[in-house]
């Protein structure tokens, strides 16, 4: 398989040349175009070794992940017999990101921000932190490990940052982080901040690893588009 | 204080790095994206409760802004506004006066800056859209976005722009509001106002308008039910 | 008269550079500045007749009313943008025709005609429909993308997503079909119809789809009244 990411950063997609019989999965509804030679298969976001049980649990935590992160719970496989390309897009503007995983690492996704994986890239939803009582983004994620390469998008571009130590990030804000990161959920100051400063939940991250961070979120647009907004 | 704009300007983001612990800086709630640990933070109303709370009645703007302070030496700070676009700096001398459409502020550096919203011209720019001019008065440096790229005119003699453009221009221009040929659209664009400037001076304008954009979000919005 | 585009890709503006007396027309909400020698002239979309230029109002594709902009007594010009952030390019026509996915028309001198030509395809689940410009004659034709542009000259065939279509020359035939193999997939595939492009000839493509930019954002906004 390979790959190219083009028109970054504010309007990348993902192009792959899928040799005969390799695959690759995709967030539902992003495919830009195809060759006529490829099949396109949609399956339940579920990890693959599951059973009935399994996939109908995997169908409940989707729907969950639909509430929170507005992506919807299928994936489709990009296949074919003679292979052939295909051209991946999110929805929102901004970049993509790839990243190679292997040897036990793992990568905790932001659920928007899950665009395609290959090889034996595998995922679970996580929860990071309580739903604060006053509402605000909370934090869930995906967990993706295994083996294969995972295709990534941002809203806004994208900016790697290095920790050692300790940083602090806007929730709405996160793409990815490294699974070596310890993190904790947390209001950006005391009270007054909480409920007045437009910031919302953020997460402090501790130890050594990489969180990237993307330049806009959907919050801050619908405040700004509200005012606009007639009834 | 140190800064750079990265990804402008597609997606401006402004990485703050604040060297010394005491260094400050005022930012439009919302806007911080991520910082280091050692950085307070401190929320209070901007200007004073009776012209917040007008503020909050014309919109487009919040009640409340951030003070970020470092407490230990070189701490990163990283602030991106709502929409999508450019981030830049204006550096204002003393006295010097500067009109920024209120969507546009992100961030401040200079306690004598002087942002004010009690001036006659504050709302006939942008009909109903909630957005209003703020006029800035030096020294201090503002830091703006635009949504999409900021296209300066240097004007001289007249010329003529669709309101939801505009980013902001200095004091020397002098402008008139009117319609635009007559025409009022079916689409949902603010009244199609259009501001001519005359004078020589300096227009900012920005390459996309945030009130097609929520004619164009208009459709996709879910519809309330009636109960 | 000619287009110049600036700030591509991401927030591409376009200025129309007119000579004296020349004229170009662009839809109804794309101006953004002019400078104060042109006079603009707002016409009602009569090609095609009356009724065809109020289907094309109702489904969204272009507004009713376009604006003729022309520069009088000296050089001058008028800047246009799209609704949505991304790029702007130019089509040369050289007697031949380009069809244009209706969204993303722009702007075209008079020695370019513009028919609608209507293709009857409402997406049953997602709502897309599916509606084509017609430019014919001599001259450049400005559209938008949104996001960035593939140009490809296509000689084969190939399958394209409709949302991301914006324009492709005559000689290309195409057929609608679902996405998938069956109408639930291809609705559970977030697809829902795309082209299957055949022929020779330029395709142009953008690289996200605005109805999917629309519903991601729409879901996130406060409902409206109606």
């Amino acid at each position: 398989m390979q790959f190219q990411i083009e028109h970054g950063p504010a309007f990348a997609w993902l192009r792959v040349q899928l040799g005969a019989g390799e695959r690759i999965t995709a967030e539902a509804g992003a495919m830009v175009r195809q060759s006529p030679t490829l099949e396109m298969d949609t399956r339940l976001n579920a990890p693959r070794s599951t059973g009935v049980f399994g996939k109908i649990w995997g169908f409940m935590v989707a729907m969950a992940r639909k509430m929170f992160g507005g992506e919807t719970p299928f994936l489709n496989d990009f296949h074919g017999a003679t292979g052939g390309e295909v051209v991946l897009a999110p929805s929102l503007s901004g970049s993509v990101v790839h990243r190679r995983l292997g040897g036990g690492s793992t990568m905790f996704v932001q659920t928007g921000s899950y665009l395609a994986s290959s090889g034996n890239v595998d995922m679970r939803i996580r929860w990071g932190g309580l739903r604060s009582f006053f509402g605000g983004e909370g934090l869930v994620l995906l967990e993706c490990f295994g083996d294969g390469d995972l295709f990534m998008n941002s809203y806004g571009g994208v900016t790697e940052v290095p920790i050692d130590g300790a940083f602090v990030v806007d929730t709405g804000h996160i793409v990815a982080f490294e699974g070596s990161l310890d993190f904790k959920v947390r209001s950006i100051g005391g009270l007054k901040s909480f409920l007045f400063s437009g910031e919302g939940l953020v997460c402090e991250f501790q130890g050594r690893g990489t969180v990237f961070i993307q330049s806009r979120n959907m919050d801050s647009l619908v405040s700004w588009l509200s005012p606009m907004l007639g009834s | 204080m140190r800064y750079d704009v990265l990804d402008a300007p597609d997606f401006g983001l402004l990485r703050i790095t604040l060297e010394r612990a005491g260094e400050r800086i005022v930012a439009e709630s919302g806007a911080m994206v991520a910082m280091d640990a050692k950085i307070k933070t401190e929320t209070s109303m901007r200007g004073g409760v009776l012209a917040a709370a007008k503020r909050k009645v014309l919109g487009g703007e919040s009640l409340f802004q951030n003070t970020f302070i470092a407490e230990a030496d070189q701490q990163r700070l990283f602030l991106a506004p709502a929409p999508e676009g450019d981030l830049r700096a204006l550096q204002l001398a003393a006295g010097q006066q500067f009109f920024l459409q209120s969507g546009a502020y992100v961030a401040h550096v200079g306690e004598e800056l002087k942002l004010d919203t009690q001036w006659g011209g504050v709302r006939s720019f942008f009909g109903g859209l909630g957005f209003f001019m703020l006029k800035l008065t030096g020294p201090g440096t503002v830091f703006y976005a635009s949504y999409g790229a900021v296209h300066p005119v240097a004007v001289s003699g007249n010329y003529i722009c669709d309101t939801g453009h505009i980013v902001g221009f200095g004091s020397e221009l002098t402008y008139t509001i009117q319609k635009f040929g007559g025409y009022k659209g079916l689409f949902f664009s603010g009244e199609g106002l259009v501001c001519n400037f005359s004078g020589q001076g300096q227009l900012l304008l920005q390459t996309r308008n945030p009130a097609s954009l929520v004619g164009f979000l208009n459709p996709y919005r879910r519809v309330q039910s009636r109960s | 008269m000619h287009y110049e585009i600036q700030y591509r890709p991401a927030h591409a503006l376009a200025f129309a550079h007119l000579q004296p007396g020349e004229s170009v027309r662009a839809e109804a909400s794309a101006m953004v500045s002019m400078t104060p020698n042109v006079a603009v002239e707002t016409q009602a979309n009569t090609g095609g007749g009356l009724l065809k230029s109020l289907k094309r109002s109702m489904l969204g594709g272009e507004s009713f009313f376009t604006n003729r902009f022309t520069a009088v007594g000296s050089p001058g010009h008028v800047s246009f943008a799209p609704d949505l952030c991304g790029d702007l390019l130019v089509h040369e026509l050289t007697g031949t025709q380009l069809l244009i996915q209706g969204s993303s028309y722009v702007s075209a001198p008079d020695s370019v005609q513009i028919d609608t030509k209507f293709q009857g395809f409402k997406g049953f689940f997602s709502g897309e429909s599916l509606f084509f410009l017609s430019a014919t004659g001599y001259g450049p034709v400005l559209m938008n993308a949104f996001g960035a542009v593939e140009t490809l000259d296509l000689n084969g065939e190939l399958i394209v997503d409709t949302g991301h279509l914006v324009a492709f020359t005559s000689g290309i035939e195409y057929t609608v079909t679902k996405a998938g193999k069956g109408w639930i997939q291809s609705f559970l595939s977030g697809e829902g119809l795309v082209l299957r492009m055949r022929g020779q000839g330029r395709v142009y493509i953008q690289s996200r789809n605005p109805a999917e930019y629309g519903r991601a954002i729409g879901a996130e906004l406060p409902p409206r009244r109606s």
